[in-house]
């Protein structure tokens, strides 16, 4: 009977494993994209880069779900945040994980790029990659920034005031940056609904396809991880380099032989009898 | 240890070229690492360990430490001292050393700017194929140079808003 019964679920989950495989080839990909060989020295090294993919989609997941309660509004904002942490079900441990998620991912992303700098993984073929992740860090700079707004507390209001007047100090551009984020002349309900479109619409759609390429790229190139990942390969390379060098200077030093046999040859005797060989 | 089961064990569909037939160049040496597993389940056993712990602490910490809630924003209040969150504090403290409207624009605006362009510009700065920290030095004193100031800044920021709550 138990036998039966799991040589029946043996052949269904195989006839639809190749039923998908067939309408969508995800099981091939699924199956390339699994046993990719990566380097296996560091690996816990490069678990920051997945920490950081993790928590950015602890911050969707939960951003979504404070979106159920919050109200951008200049009336209702902080007591919806309020809300949120005293009476909605589960509401703190929400935006418990949505702010501590968020100081975790500026930590994490600044390990993941010391880790890429002091290995020098930004080189070549990898550069696209290295500039694709600071866009994604300024992009989560703007995220952590407009945050702090939408509570509409005073740390968060007056921060944001702080903030909006560093940036009315740029050159050329001052006013433009404050009024695009203003929305008016002072901090007000147009600036909260601008922080909120831009917190939530803007720098999410543009931070998503971003992560889309950086992954991309990171399957095409490989994980580069440390030159300690290539210690065997680079000292073959240089055994080689070395015998070749070798080679060549026996090479040099046997041309330089026949060329003082063929000074020597001047005398006549030896050239005469190899004439004669 | 079979032929076939290495191959599965480092990731491996088909067999990898037979080592001694390769010949390593200057071009070829980093194309491959010298040990590798596959990506599951080696790496996603490490990187779910790492995402659980870090779960396990957001869960902690939202009730040992809720996220902070001040009081309503009051925009008439003309004295309260807004503090940044802690990744902006190097920030704020560098601007301290750009002091009166002369300077706030070069600390605040242009310091940065140049910073991040460098940051950009960094793969064609350091073009040289050479990756251990060991053996360009100049780069790596750069970057321990460029972390111990933004955590020295971090310092100051904390011990200045320690010893001066009210300003």
């Amino acid at each position: 009977m138990i036998g039966r019964l799991r040589s029946q679920t043996i052949e269904t989950g195989k006839f639809l494993a190749d039923w998908m495989e067939d309408r969508t080839g995800v099981v091939t990909q699924l199956e390339h994209f699994l046993y990719e060989p990566v380097p296996k020295r560091g690996a816990w090294l490069y678990t920051l880069g997945s920490a950081t993919l993790f928590l950015i989609t602890l911050q969707f997941l939960t951003g979504i779900l404070l979106l159920f309660y919050y109200v951008p509004t200049t009336d209702h904002a902080w007591n919806s945040v309020y809300y949120i942490m005293n009476e909605a079900y589960f509401g703190q441990l929400i935006r418990g994980i949505h702010y501590w998620s968020a100081n975790f991912l500026l930590a994490v992303i600044g390990l993941h790029m010391a880790r890429t700098f002091f290995t020098g993984s930004y080189k070549a073929p990898r550069e696209i990659n290295w500039i694709v992740g600071v866009v994604l860090l300024l992009l989560v700079i703007g995220l952590a920034f407009t945050g702090y707004l939408l509570r509409w507390d005073q740390d968060g209001f007056w921060a944001s005031v702080v903030g909006i007047k560093i940036g009315s100090y740029s050159p050329f551009i001052g006013p433009y940056v404050t009024h695009f984020l203003l929305g008016g002349d002072v901090v007000g309900p147009a600036t909260l609904a601008r922080f909120f479109a831009i917190h939530v619409w803007l720098l999410p759609a543009m931070i998503a396809p971003f992560i889309g390429i950086h992954l991309y790229l990171l399957r095409k190139h490989g994980e580069f991880g440390a030159e300690f990942e290539y210690t065997d390969r680079i000292s073959k390379l240089h055994e080689r380099q070395r015998e070749e060098g070798y080679r060549q200077h026996e090479f040099e030093d046997d041309e330089e032989y026949d060329y003082d046999d063929e000074l020597d040859d001047e005398g006549g005797t030896t050239h005469h009898r190899r004439d004669g060989e | 240890m079979t032929d076939v089961q290495k191959d599965f064990a480092q990731g491996r569909a088909a067999p990898a070229k037979p080592k001694d037939e390769e010949v390593i160049t200057e071009e070829n040496v980093f194309d491959r690492p010298d040990e590798t597993m596959g990506f599951f389940p080696g790496q996603v056993y490490k990187d779910g360990v790492v995402a659980t712990l870090l779960l396990i602490a957001c869960t902690v910490l939202s009730y040992a430490a809720p996220a902070p809630l001040a009081g309503p924003a009051d925009t008439a209040s003309v004295d309260y001292v807004p503090r940044p969150e802690w990744f902006f504090f190097f920030y704020e403290q560098m601007l301290m050393f750009f002091p009166g409207y002369a300077l706030i624009a070069f600390g605040a605006v242009a310091i940065p700017t140049v910073f991040i362009v460098l940051l950009f510009a960094l793969p064609w700065l350091d073009r040289a194929p050479v990756y251990s920290p060991v053996r360009r030095p100049f780069v790596t004193i750069v970057g321990v140079l460029v972390i111990f100031v933004v955590l020295m800044n971090m310092l100051l920021a904390v011990s200045r808003i320690i010893n001066f709550p009210g300003q």
